[in-house]
This record gives C-alpha cells, sequence and structure tokens, in this order.
C-alpha cells in the first residue's frame, strides 16, 4: 500500500516538474508578445498624450498581462519614489524584477537594458525610433522562444511523468 | 501715497492651503525641483527666508545665486549662506543635468514644447526657465540643448493685494478697461491674478456681484496652470486659455467663453492691439499689463501710443519697486490723464 503510495507520489511530482518546465517556455514566447504589445501602448502615451515617464509607465503597467506588469510597474515606481534616479536605472530594476518572475537569457536582459538606456532623455522621434527598434529585436525574440517552445514543450511534458515511471521501476 | 502689498498677507504658495503657514521648506514644490544634491545644500539655510525668496539661478560654473527681496546671496559648499558671492557652491554640468532630469521626470519628450519655448511650469505655479544652444530646424528654433543657465522664478500668491486698487476700477456693475504698468520684478503678474480672482469671485464691499473671466494665460505665469489644473487661486468664474497666444486667444475667448471681461499680460504686439479693437467692439471689458517703468515711456511706444491717444484704457494704474514690490506708484483716469491717487 504504501509503495503504492509512494510510486503515486514519485510520478505526480515529476509529471509537475515536467509541465513547469514545460509552461516556462510557453510563458516566455507570450512574454515577449507581451512586451512587444507594452511597447506599443508606450509609444502612445509617449508619442500622442506626452504622458511624463512615471505615470505613461505605471498606465501600461496596469493594462499588461500579470507576467509582464512587474517590469512596467516596478520602474514607475522607481522613478516616482527615488529622486535622482534616471530613466535607464528605474527601468533597469523592472527588468530585474520581470527577470524574478520569467527566466531570461542574458541576451534578453541586454536587449531590455540598452532600451532602458535610450528612455526618456530625448524627443519624440528618437523615442518612437527606440521604441520601434526594440521592437523589432523582441520580435525575433519571440520567434526564437516560440521555436524552443515547438521544440521543448512537449518533449518536458512526457519527460517529466517518463522520469517519474522510470524511477518508480528501478526502486520496484 | 505708496503702498506695498508684499507683507500684506501670508504667502499662499497653493491652491486649497496644501502648503500651510508655518511654510517648512521640505513641503515646497519647488524645492523638491532642485537637484538631490542642491536640496541637502540649503535645506537648512534657505528655510529663514522662505517665504520671500523670488530666485534662484543655477549657471554652470559659476555660483549659485538666491535673490531674496533685493538682495542676491549664495550658499558655500559648507552649507553657509553669505553675500560673498564668489564663495558660493559652483554649480557643475552634472547640476544641470540632474537639475533637469527632475524637472523633466526623466521625460525630456513630454517638455518638447516648453524647451523651445526656454520655460516650463511646475506644480505651485513656479516657472522655471532655461538657457543653453540652440537647435534649430529650417531656420527655426528645435530645441535647446547643453543647457548652461536655469532660473526657478518662485511664484506668489497674495490674496487681497487688489483691495487698493480695486475702488479706483469697479463702478456700479462695471470694470474699467485697465493697463498696468510695471517693470519687471515689480508684481504686475501678482496685481493682476488678484484683480482677476476678484472681480471673477465677486466683491461683497464694492456691491460688484463677480463676471465670467477669459484669462489668456501665454506664459502661464497668471494660473500657473499644471496639467490643466491651475496652481493659483484665480476665482470661480475664470475660464484660463493656457500658453496660447495673447491675440488669438483674445478672440477664441469672445467667441467661445462669452466674457464680461479679458485679462492678459504684458501685450505690445501689433495683433495685441487689434484683438484690444475687437474685445472693444464685442462689449468685453480688458485688463491686461505691460512691461514699463512710466507713463510717458509707455506713451512713446508705437503700438501702444495708439491705444493711449484713443483713450482705449480708462484707467491706467503704475507700480514700481520703490518701496518693495508692488508699490502703488499712481493711479490714473485714462480718459483726462488726471491722477487719481
Amino acid at each position: 500500500m504504501f509503495k503504492l503510495l509512494g510510486a503515486f507520489c514519485i510520478v505526480a511530482g515529476c509529471s509537475y516538474l515536467g509541465l513547469r518546465i514545460a509552461s516556462i517556455y510557453r510563458k516566455r514566447t507570450e512574454l515577449f508578445r507581451f512586451l512587444q504589445n507594452g511597447l506599443t501602448l508606450l509609444e502612445t502615451e509617449i508619442n500622442y498624450t506626452s504622458t511624463p515617464l512615471p505615470l505613461a509607465l505605471e498606465r501600461v503597467g496596469q493594462k499588461m498581462h500579470k507576467d509582464c506588469q512587474p517590469l512596467f510597474i516596478r520602474a514607475a515606481t522607481v522613478l516616482q519614489e527615488k529622486k535622482g534616479v534616471t530613466a535607464a536605472e528605474a527601468w533597469a530594476a523592472g527588468v530585474r524584477a520581470l527577470g524574478g518572475e520569467v527566466p531570461l537569457t542574458k541576451e534578453e536582459t541586454e536587449l531590455l537594458y540598452v532600451f532602458g538606456h535610450g528612455l526618456g532623455g530625448s524627443a519624440k522621434e528618437e523615442q518612437v525610433k527606440n521604441i520601434a527598434l526594440t521592437r523589432k529585436q523582441l520580435s525575433l525574440v519571440e520567434k526564437v522562444a516560440e521555436e524552443e517552445q515547438v521544440k521543448n514543450q512537449k518533449l518536458w511534458q512526457y519527460l517529466g511523468f517518463s522520469l517519474g515511471a522510470v524511477i518508480v521501476l528501478i526502486l520496484i | 501715497m505708496a503702498k506695498v502689498f508684499i507683507n500684506k498677507e501670508k504667502n499662499n504658495e497653493c491652491l486649497s492651503g496644501m502648503e500651510t503657514s508655518p511654510l517648512t521648506i521640505s513641503s515646497l514644490t519647488w524645492f523638491q525641483a532642485l537637484s538631490p544634491q542642491l536640496q541637502e545644500l540649503v535645506s537648512e539655510g534657505l528655510q529663514p527666508f522662505v517665504g520671500e525668496i523670488e530666485e534662484i539661478r543655477l549657471r554652470v560654473k559659476r555660483p549659485v545665486l538666491f535673490r531674496v527681496g533685493t538682495k542676491e546671496m549664495t550658499v558655500t559648499a559648507q552649507k553657509k549662506f553669505t553675500l560673498q558671492l564668489e564663495q558660493g557652491y559652483v554649480i557643475t554640468k552634472e547640476d544641470l543635468e540632474k537639475t533637469v532630469q527632475i524637472l523633466s521626470q526623466n521625460s525630456l519628450y513630454a517638455w518638447e514644447d516648453e524647451f523651445k519655448n526656454g520655460y516650463l511650469t511646475i506644480p505651485g505655479g513656479h516657472r522655471i526657465g532655461f538657457v543653453g544652444r540652440g537647435v534649430l530646424e529650417q531656420g527655426y528654433l528645435k530645441t535647446l540643448k547643453d543647457l548652461s543657465g536655469i532660473n526657478y522664478r518662485i511664484g506668489r500668491q497674495i490674496l487681497g493685494c487688489a483691495d487698493d486698487v480695486l475702488p479706483y476700477l469697479v463702478k456700479r456693475e462695471q470694470i474699467d478697461h485697465t493697463l498696468i504698468i510695471s517693470p519687471p520684478q515689480c508684481g504686475k503678474t501678482t496685481l493682476l491674478r488678484d484683480l482677476v480672482r476678484q472681480i471673477s469671485t465677486g466683491i461683497p464691499e464694492l456691491l460688484f456681484p463677480g463676471v465670467n473671466v477669459g484669462l489668456v494665460d501665454e506664459r502661464s505665469e497668471i494660473a500657473g496652470m499644471y496639467q490643466g489644473e491651475p496652481q493659483f487661486q484665480i476665482g470661480l468664474r475664470t475660464d484660463v486659455l493656457d500658453a496660447c497666444p495673447k491675440a488669438q486667444g483674445m478672440m477664441m475667448l469672445i467667441r467661445s467663453m462669452s466674457p464680461g471681461v479679458i485679462a492678459t499680460d504684458e501685450i505690445g504686439k501689433n495683433e495685441d492691439v487689434e484683438a484690444l479693437y475687437h474685445a472693444l467692439q464685442a462689449g468685453v471689458k480688458v485688463i491686461t499689463t505691460v512691461h514699463g517703468s512710466s507713463f510717458e515711456e509707455i506713451k512713446a511706444r508705437p503700438n501702444l501710443q495708439a491705444l493711449i491717444n484713443w483713450r482705449f484704457f480708462e484707467k491706467i494704474i503704475v507700480l514700481s519697486r520703490r518701496k518693495g514690490v508692488g508699490t502703488l506708484e499712481m493711479i490714473l483716469d485714462g480718459k483726462n490723464l488726471e491722477k487719481l491717487r
């Protein structure tokens, strides 16, 4: 009886782990899609309504999916609360908060940091260009993430269960 | 008989009594708009002058200057205030950059027009002016770069400063066309602001019920509009056209808001004079100001000469700084140029 229960626990645990890893691939693809949407919203705030950055980031954050929210909300909070902080520093804090939610590669983090350096410090035209460029790069990143998702999502879903089953077989 | 209105009432820094007396420096919006380093330097030493400070000037590679009344002082790196200006803390390029970052909330794009005009208004209605190197596009100024100087002009509201003037301008339920002549820094905007407030709300002592006032605030100084909200008390019936060219704004207001009185600051251009004629035809009364130190000086200016000769203004008020900001030099009857006070 205990053996059966143990076996069930092992298989369930490993399957869950597999599903979690598989869901990260899906989340990453979604994140890069949401980020592009977020940048489009930010572009509207900057280009059409000339909203100052702290408020613009907050408004975008409120409209975003919860996976993507930490980036905008954290950056807005840092800008509102800390006097003398630069937009790049606040954005970097946002990127770190985002990294805590969804794993990002070094290149992806770097891409977001670079975007932050151009944030706020120039005329609308330049801001729009910076946003367009980053959006383009994010769409490429999204494609790569999507390919990885197709390749790995199913694999991890099955792998978790199979690994659990193998462990049980070995133990029995 | 001269009247000085600087100490008449406690300075009301902001609408709705957000900053009530005693004023603590850290609660003031202009103080919060300084860079953290400057805030630290001045926070203690400036407190005694907080009600009287008029200007703070930051010029690159030169000492920071504070104008308090007619005196200019500076602060040393050891946080001591002194009249020995050469001992003052020297402003660096980084100080200016940090200040601009704070003023623009890290969003230069949001203030493009303000930078083009060389100034912006911050909460509290204070005006910050800039100089730097112009960036031109097709011969026109597009923006400023390499900023080399920033000037904080602390806006003040003195409620009731128009009390002595109003009895001369109000007759029955009518207001006279009025011209305020004053050199810079003598309180003409402050006087105009209080005139607008009282005329708009009504003056029970003079049995004046209050009329709709259209305020064309080309330089955002009178109402101190910040993101669509007036930062000073401007009265119950006042409509503000903010950052709008005067002549165009006056015509627009006459068409759109049917004001009884139009108030505007610093007329002088040809088209301003033309807009005044239109106001007259529409039966709208005009209160306006002009830079100048005496009535004679104004009479000599070609554009204004026509208005004076035509006896457009019914009352002419001359201000000076002889006995402090807002010294009321004289009030003239515009029709017969008789001195009323």
